[in-house]
């Protein structure tokens, strides 16, 4: 990664393992992950009648390929296009660069609120601690972003994030809040937070939002949403600064048409979002509302090294969601486990990749997953994710990948020799008589325990009912 | 037609609409607001509904009459309805629309905020049926295609404000309008 400073996370508590168990513990959060799932895979279902899917699917792919083979001249026609627009285009290497160009330009104008509407992108660069950190109240206005930052958590779906939650957990998150009382009631609670957060609007200097696509035709950034949070954040705040993965753009409106439709049948179950606000420079002197700046940060944080590689096809998302609800993995431990902003199947394959490879999340990610395919089905775009997710695989090995590669290595050769392999079932056989009760083993010592940690194993053949 | 098409679909989106001849439009919408009770109509400044003679017939029922970009210097606290302001019905008329999906193309301009519609508790669209477009690529290609300047900001809306963030069941009035309708207007 030439170049790039990679983010590393720091903030995931305890590995892996011990954050699955105890997702996999959690009842509560299986009901709510199975609501979730539910919903989505009958609006999925809903989008694949009324909707040529497939063939959609195939012309999202051939597009999203289209872009990242041009992403240099994308990118160079983008910023001449928004900077014609009267915006102001910043590429930053990493993370820690954009974030210092947005505290910056905050500490230059005198803001002191930041409202923000959902960006992954924000996420990734940790926006929120940095803005903290230069003394700023930044606060998320999407509703369930302004829940998880109330509960002080990290999204654990890039479209629904605080899916995990539960209306009486979020009640008392709003109540705690505001001081006020809270009915505990869906339609009062969205009430609640429209009037809380309309204060935020009213208040904040600086708007930040992401941008889902960017057309390099005309200058423009798209920003989808179902709220109108995102759109007050770009509209009535004095600045405008939107934070995009290098990765988003498309050429034109013909295939930014496309994909606008693709992003919210595949994320939501939906043919269209409610909002869709394609932003071209900032306010003309003749308009009375819009910012009166617009600033476009462009970050690489490791996106620009993966063009030309194996892993090339990782930037082809376009960030629904779909792989997540289409994992059994992520069905299993939700978002939260991953420790990463990115979870589900893109978030194991994009986390190391934004990593450098480096940091526990790279080497433990990559193998949260049974490669089984569906993320590729659901794919709007038609990543392979399961290939990529074993390429990453082989990139992260760590001295315990090694210990295994070893390990099979001299069973390989054990089991060529037909002396050995007969010596080898004399002792399986002790060993399971050994350890097994009524003709079942339910724990093993050392490194097997990992394995009927969650299962029983049969002693004999065939396993006693 | 695609008028009936755009009605259908913006119905599925949980947003109304009617189809009037122009004689009826002024009536239909005084009769919306009505309903929905505003205290005050905040309307974009667009020779359509002039001509429509919508002003006159929102004004007869009392509600406070705001005009962009006039109306944008109560400031955004008492537009957004904070410290008791009234309950604001914003009315817009798209630059397109388009059937396939129930969406309308609002372009921003000098009498056209681009945030009337998501400061407002309601939003009243007033379009002329012949700036219907079959496909959302029709559409904005032809919203782009102008020689000159792009619009700064076009926002494409597709039914009321909504979340599904609690509980993942769809709740409108999230932090835009709670109710949205639309008045087709035949013009040809």
């Amino acid at each position: 990664m030439s170049g790039t400073r990679p983010v590393v996370y720091t903030d995931a508590v305890a590995p892996l393992r011990e954050r699955t168990r105890e997702a996999l513990a959690d009842d509560e959060l299986h009901g709510n992950l199975a609501t979730a799932g539910a919903s989505w895979a009958a609006g999925r279902a809903r989008m694949g009648r009324e909707h040529p899917f497939a063939q959609m699917r195939e012309r999202g792919r051939a597009i999203r390929r289209d872009n990242i083979r041009h992403l240099p001249e994308l990118l160079a026609r983008l910023e001449e296009r928004v900077t014609a627009a009267g915006g102001t285009v910043v590429r930053v290497s990493d993370g820690e660069a954009a974030c210092r160009y947005i505290t910056d330009l905050a500490a230059a104008r005198g803001a002191r609120t930041v409202a923000k509407s959902k960006s992954m992108a924000t996420e990734e660069i940790k926006l929120n601690e940095a803005l903290e950190e230069a003394g700023l109240r930044a606060v998320e206005t999407d509703l369930g972003e302004w829940i998880l930052q109330l509960a002080g958590q990290h999204p654990s779906h890039i479209i629904a994030p605080a899916v995990h939650l539960n209306r009486e957990q979020i009640r008392e998150l709003f109540a705690a809040e505001s001081g006020e009382e809270v009915p505990d009631d869906r339609e009062a609670l969205v009430a609640h937070a429209r009037r809380r957060l309309r204060e935020v609007f009213a208040a904040a200097d600086i708007g930040v939002s992401g941008v889902n696509l960017a057309v390099a035709e005309t200058g423009t950034l798209c920003v989808v949403e179902n709220e109108g949070n995102a759109r007050l954040v770009t509209a009535l705040p004095r600045i405008h600064v939107a934070v995009m993965g290098m990765e988003r753009v498309v050429e034109d409106w013909d295939q930014a048409a496309h994909l606008l439709q693709l992003l919210p049948m595949a994320a939501i179950g939906d043919d269209a979002a409610t909002y869709v606000n394609l932003i071209t420079g900032p306010r003309a002197p003749d308009e009375a509302d819009g910012p009166e700046e617009l600033h476009l940060v462009l970050l690489d944080g490791g996106r620009a090294a993966l063009r030309g590689t194996d892993l090339e096809e990782a930037l082809d998302c376009i960030r629904c969601g779909a792989c997540l609800y289409s994992c059994p993995m992520w069905r299993s431990v939700g978002g939260q486990a991953y420790g990463s902003p990115y979870s589900g199947p893109i978030g194991a394959v994009i986390t190391p990749l934004l990593e450098g490879m480096r940091g526990e999340r790279s080497s433990e990610l990559p193998f949260l997953s049974s490669l089984c395919g569906s993320c590729h089905d659901a794919c709007p775009v038609g990543i392979p994710l399961h290939d990529l997710l074993v390429r990453v695989r082989g990139r992260v090995a760590t001295p315990t990948h090694r210990r295994d590669r070893r390990l099979f290595a001299l069973w390989s050769r054990a089991w060529s020799s037909p002396a050995l392999y007969g010596a080898s079932r004399v002792g399986a056989r002790i060993g399971l008589r050994l350890f097994g009760r009524r003709g079942w083993i339910g724990r093993l010592p050392g490194p097997a325990g990992r394995w009927t940690e969650q299962r029983d194993l049969p002693s004999r053949w065939p396993p006693r009912e | 037609m695609s008028a009936e098409r755009l009605v259908a679909a913006l119905e599925r989106r949980r947003a109304t609409a009617q189809i009037v001849p122009a004689a009826d439009a002024a009536g239909a919408a005084a009769e919306r607001v009505a309903g929905w009770g505003s205290g005050r109509v905040l309307l974009a400044d667009d020779p359509v509904l002039d001509g429509l003679g919508l002003p006159a017939a929102l004004a007869a029922a009392g509600p406070q009459m705001l005009r962009w970009p006039e109306g944008r210097d109560l400031g955004w606290r008492d537009l957004l309805g904070l410290d008791g302001a009234a309950a604001t019905c914003g009315v817009t008329v798209p630059a397109l629309a388009v059937a396939e999906r129930g969406t309308l193309v609002l372009a921003a301009g000098p009498g056209h905020g681009r945030a009337i519609d998501v400061v407002s508790m309601h939003h009243l669209a007033v379009l002329p049926a012949s700036r219907i477009r079959e496909t959302l690529a029709e559409a904005l290609t032809e919203a782009y295609a102008a020689p000159g300047r792009a619009p700064s900001a076009i926002s494409l809306v597709s039914g009321p404000s909504r979340t599904s963030d609690i509980e993942k069941i769809s709740t409108l009035g999230a932090h835009g309008a709670l109710a949205m309708h639309v008045i087709v207007v035949e013009d040809r």
